[in-house]
């Protein structure tokens, strides 16, 4: 149980100490203090992850014996881990990147305590819990986004700011309702809310269900509230953009599974209008993002509203609530995340070694840059869904369930607009690709400079890029992993 | 109703004068104006308690020769408030005018709307 | 009769001889004698504290040699003696962090006044804490304005004696309105104090006699309760008085004497109308609806006030807003909620307040925002003070301001009727506050290129730093270990009736 604790509250207590501490100013003590705290909290989360079982553990009360409590099941484990790699690739590659920006220690120092706080989001045991830890999240990751305090950059942090306290008072609205109707606020699965109060106030219980997945929707950009991502993420550092958007975007995903499949219940939404509309928000999603993302010139943002589409093939696949579909869910949580974090790190190399931020610029740039621009090339691969991939393996899963679930309608619409989307998403991520391998006649060759970044560049987003293929070649054990979930909770 | 009034006519003058008071101090714009609104206010208050505790044909609750009957006197009570009541109003209105006189020296007048039009002028 | 048992009375007492006492003494002394004083309360309300708690039971102290329907009383209960150790905390934090300030701002001459007024004032807020008469009441309310009204005016400038002007007028209108309230009260049930008026009262009622007058009584004194403690729209002088007074001053204004009014009210809703009677009445819908205007109303004129003290104080209106909205709930939730946010506001409030003015030093005196920007980095502490301050009141968990309103939230869902109104009106002023907190938590931490103004060192304001400390630890304690408290409140609100 104390490892539970010991892995939210070491990674946050280690970045604050980094904050208020004089010598971290310091690069190289910085580092290795850095370092140490990431091992660290590896250890003490596969600790928390390995011993802890299925108990709970209550840190104290709130108000109206409201616990805080962290309980630690399947959903916590694949979400934790999937936090705790991408997160420590992206710090290993900051050592280097960050280099070139300044007030290295306040940004690792916010780092860590995103962490703490993520870890604890994927621990939390209750709604309340989870809504403390919530907004910390908004509050501690505004300083990343914020963090080289350009104008442009503190408008795009008050507006992910503004945003998120929508939503999460949004969450919140519904939350007190959940108490009151609810047997309880703790995440079981297959829902918490009573038959009794179910058949009473069914209508306003599903207004509110609305409410508050609209209101987590926004961490995960989900239309209408998602005009602050593409705006966020690409202003912050480049490791802390794949951060955000690999990972911090996803603990609204998390939100939304914990909503729908925890609190709720499978049986109380299924065939309702709130699933109907949540299919058409998160579909119209899909399609905006990809051809938003398709008109977009500089490459990060062209990846953050890749980001917007993706997220939201998570959350159909969560909306339609069938077994297949919902596993295709959580393994595109899985590919995703490594994409993506892959994909931003790429984009971070070329700025860090080139400057050249949009992609008209991007011409030959696989032949300076040839082995990050591949793993590029695979990422987006995956991220189009081409075998054996780990985004094909997903978005199969997602268009097959989405076809046997039989709502009407959504059976084939859903699939059509993920094939479209899928299509668009080679649109934009291909040219990248096809003019950096081949630049065409007019190409200066002899301008040619090899730019492979340093070691500790290449080598996370080596890692990610393996990771999203292994997830494709060798499904088996995670799709069973899955399977047992579903079987839970649907 | 209207005969109730009749017989209560006191605490109705009593309530009149409140509003009255109360009127000129919330609407009047010349301190001192709003000073005497004030003591007519308390003095009303004063008023209705003294008519409340007044029963018709006794006397004042202070004993001389040796009358101890209840009987003879009006309810104490009231005409102690009254007494405190009155200790309050003229250390509030003391300290009213005082201000009053701070301002004047100040600005020259009374009116607290244009002190208020000068402060704003002087952007302190 | 325990010796525990005369510790209120003397609180109360200490306070008055203090104040006289220090009438004769230099500026130093009497700024000791009025720590010494501020600690010897919390001492004895936390020994109060501890013995209501310890018997279970609220216990009446008779004052003078009159028994129960004549003489005067104090009784001291679980919420009672905890409202003074809070009050007297914060009082104490307040002093602290403005002593710096008291120096630049007040003439050498005058320093003792100010804390002659500050006895005086503890000492009519603890017997407004404490008092179980009604008339009494009334007398320490008008010590609390005249000591207020002197707190606002120690600076002297136009502003502020216009401002203590303003505020005098508005606190006789509200008073005014008091003192008939309660001779009427008095009229209808021949006592005045609030255990025997509240016997009487339920007899009228049961009886049905005398509706109009006792609906009248009511609407006075809630109104004149609520004038005196600046609820939206009788909040015209506040902005001013807050805005442009010495900074212990705007603190100890905002946070413990509009509470001191506030307090009173709940007390006479409870222990002399009587829960049941004042939420029949009509009364509480309107002190609901003003609630529910003040918080918008309130953080919309915040968010164009362009000078930051100014904001924080029409932040003020709003909260008094929130408060009167749980008070208008008509539950004993509600009521419970209120109460915590009487707590959580004076706690965060005076904290705003203190480190508002280690970032307005540190900007050359100007409060305007403009040149706010960076001041966060001249005063380190201070910047995170007000972080923190902004936090808990746009209400983001950790800090007290997320219970108070997880609290009014959960009342308003009791309520049928007036849940959607308020979790509406709640959720428009979180955004509001949001707004204009945060606008001013990036603008002091937006960096500026040419260092214009010189910052300052821990080591010439220790005692501002301890301070603030004190107040965010008090802050994230009520943030954080809110379930005691909130048992409290329940408990001392059970022992009001």
């Amino acid at each position: 149980m104390h490892y539970i604790i010991l892995s939210i509250f070491f990674p946050v207590l280690f970045g604050v100490f980094l904050l208020v501490r004089k010598e971290m100013e310091h690069r190289k003590n910085l580092l290795i203090a850095v370092s140490i705290a990431f091992i660290i909290s590896a250890l003490l989360t596969i600790l928390a992850l390995c011993l802890s079982g299925n108990g709970m553990f209550t840190l104290f009360n709130l108000a109206g014996r409201l616990p805080v409590l962290f309980k630690i099941d399947e959903i916590s484990i694949i979400f934790a881990s999937m936090t705790l790699i991408i997160y420590i690739c992206a710090g290993v590659y900051s050592f280097v990147y960050m280099k070139h920006e300044e007030k290295e220690k306040r940004y690792y120092g916010f780092y860590l305590i995103v962490l703490g706080i993520l870890i604890a989001l994927c621990f939390a045991g209750n709604l309340i819990t989870f809504y403390f830890f919530y907004e910390l999240l908004t509050i501690s990751s505004v300083p990343l986004v914020m963090h080289n305090r350009s104008r442009e950059a503190i408008m795009a942090g008050l507006k992910y700011l503004f945003y998120s306290l929508c939503g999460a008072y949004m969450v919140l609205f519904g939350l007190y309702f959940v108490e009151r109707y609810g047997n309880t606020l703790t995440f079981s699965a297959g829902g918490v809310i009573s038959a009794s109060a179910a058949a009473e106030h069914g209508e306003i219980l599903l207004v509110l269900a609305m409410l508050m997945l609209i209101g987590f929707g926004v961490k995960a950009g989900m239309f209408p509230m998602h005009a602050w991502l593409p705006t966020a993420h690409p202003v912050a550092p480049a490791p802390a953009s794949a951060v955000l958007s690999a990972v911090i975007v996803k603990a609204g995903v998390l939100a939304i599974v914990r909503v729908i499949y925890y609190i709720y219940g499978v049986s109380f939404l299924r065939g309702t209008w709130v699933q109907t509309a949540f299919m058409v928000l998160s579909l119209t999603t899909v399609f905006m993002g990809s051809m938003l993302a398709y008109r977009e010139p500089v490459l990060k943002k062209r990846l953050a509203y890749s980001t917007v589409s993706q997220l939201s093939y998570i959350l159909f696949g969560l909306a339609v609530m069938d077994a297949g579909s919902v596993a295709g869910g959580l393994l595109h949580v899985l590919s995703h995340g490594f994409i993506k974090a892959a994909l931003f790190l790429c984009a971070g190399a070329v700025i860090y070694m080139t400057g050249k931020t949009r992609v008209d610029q991007l011409k030959g740039i696989g032949k300076e840059m040839p082995f990050i621009m591949w793993c590029f090339t695979i990422a987006s691969l995956g991220l189009i869904g081409i075998p054996p991939t780990g985004g094909f393996l997903s978005k199969w899963y997602l268009a097959e369930g989405a076809l046997s679930s039989g709502i009407c309608g959504f059976s084939w619409i859903g699939p059509v607009v993920l094939l479209i989307s899928a299509l668009l998403t080679a649109g934009y991520l291909l040219p990248v690709v096809i003019q950096g391998f081949f630049p065409g006649e007019d190409y200066d060759y002899g301008a040619l400079q090899k730019k492979e970044p340093p070691l500790f560049m290449t080598i996370p987003v080596l890692i990610l890029t393996v990771l999203s293929v292994l997830i494709g070649l060798f499904p088996e054990w995670l799709l069973n992993y899955l399977s047992q979930i579903i079987e839970k909770i649907i | 109703m209207g005969a109730n009034l009749f017989t209560n006519y006191g605490e109705a003058v009593a309530i009149i004068l409140f509003g009255i008071g109360f009127g000129n101090l919330l609407l009047q714009s010349n301190l001192i104006k709003k000073i005497i609104g004030l003591n007519i206010m308390d003095t009303a208050i004063y008023l209705f308690l003294a008519e409340k505790g007044y029963i018709s044909g006794r006397v004042a609750p202070i004993i001389v020769d040796g009358v101890q009957d209840m009987e003879k006197y009006i309810n104490p009570i009231p005409s102690g408030l009254v007494l405190t009541g009155i200790v309050v109003s003229v250390s509030v209105s003391a300290l009213m005018l005082s201000i009053t006189i701070r301002l004047y020296r100040r600005y020259q007048t009374l009116d607290l709307d244009e002190i208020s039009l000068r402060l704003k002028k002087e952007g302190l | 009769m325990d010796f525990v048992q005369n510790f209120p009375a003397v609180s109360i007492l200490i306070c008055l001889f203090a104040g006289i006492i220090s009438s004769g003494l230099r500026g130093r002394a009497a700024r000791y004698i009025n720590t010494v004083l501020i600690l010897t309360v919390i001492f004895l309300s936390f020994c109060t504290l501890g013995y209501v708690l310890d018997t279970g039971e609220a216990y009446v102290y008779v004052m003078g040699k009159f028994p129960a329907p004549w003489g005067n009383e104090i009784r001291a209960g679980v919420l009672e003696a905890f409202m003074a150790l809070f009050f007297s905390i914060i009082m104490l934090f307040s002093m602290w962090g403005g002593i710096k300030k008291l120096g630049d701002e007040v003439e050498d001459g005058k320093v003792f006044l100010y804390y002659v007024l500050n006895d005086l004032l503890l000492s009519s807020l603890l017997a407004l804490v404490y008092t179980n008469d009604l008339f009494t009441a009334y007398v320490f309310v008008e010590i609390n304005t005249i000591a207020a009204c002197g707190l606002i005016m120690i600076r002297q400038n136009g502003r502020t004696i216009e401002a203590a002007a303003r505020y005098m007028i508005m606190s006789l209108l509200g008073s005014g309105l008091l003192l008939m309230g309660i001779c009427m009260l008095y009229d209808l049930t021949g006592h005045l104090l609030m255990s025997n008026i509240r016997g009487q009262v339920e007899i009228l009622f049961a009886s049905g006699n005398y509706r109009i007058p006792l609906l009248v009584t009511i609407a006075l004194m809630s109104v004149g309760l609520a004038i005196k403690s600046a609820l939206f729209p009788f909040h015209a002088w506040l902005p001013d008085a807050y805005g442009y007074s010495t900074v212990s001053s705007a603190a100890i204004l905002s946070s413990l004497v509009s509470k001191g009014y506030i307090f009173l009210l709940i007390k006479i809703i409870y222990r002399v109308i009587g829960f049941d009677i004042f939420y029949n009445s009509r009364i509480i819908n309107i002190l609901f609806v003003f609630g529910l205007m003040g918080m918008i109303f309130g953080s919309l004129s915040a968010i164009k006030e362009n000078d930051v003290r100014r904001m924080i104080a029409f932040s003020s209106v709003a909260q008094i807003g929130y408060i009167y909205m749980g008070i208008g709930m008509g539950t004993q939730a509600g009521m419970a909620a209120s109460v915590f946010h009487v707590l959580s506001h004076a706690a965060t409030k005076s904290l705003l307040f203190i480190a508002a003015i280690g970032l307005t030093d540190v900007s050359g005196g100007s409060r305007q925002f403009i040149e706010l920007t960076g001041a966060a980095y001249r005063n380190k502490w201070a910047g995170v003070a007000f972080t923190v301050g902004s936090l808990s009141m746009v209400g983001v968990p950790l800090f007290s301001g997320f219970i108070s309103k997880l609290l009014f939230a959960q009342a308003a869902v009791q309520n049928n009727v007036k849940m959607l109104p308020a979790l509406i009106v709640l959720g428009i002023s979180t955004v509001l506050n949001a707004i204009y907190f945060m606008k001013t938590v990036i603008r002091i931490y937006t960096p500026v290129e040419e260092r214009s103004y010189e910052g300052v060192k821990f080591g010439d304001m220790k005692l501002y730093v301890v301070t603030l400390v004190g107040f965010i630890v008090l802050n994230i304690f009520l943030g954080v270990s809110s379930q005691p408290i909130v048992d409290l409140i329940g408990q001392g609100l059970a022992m009001f009736s």
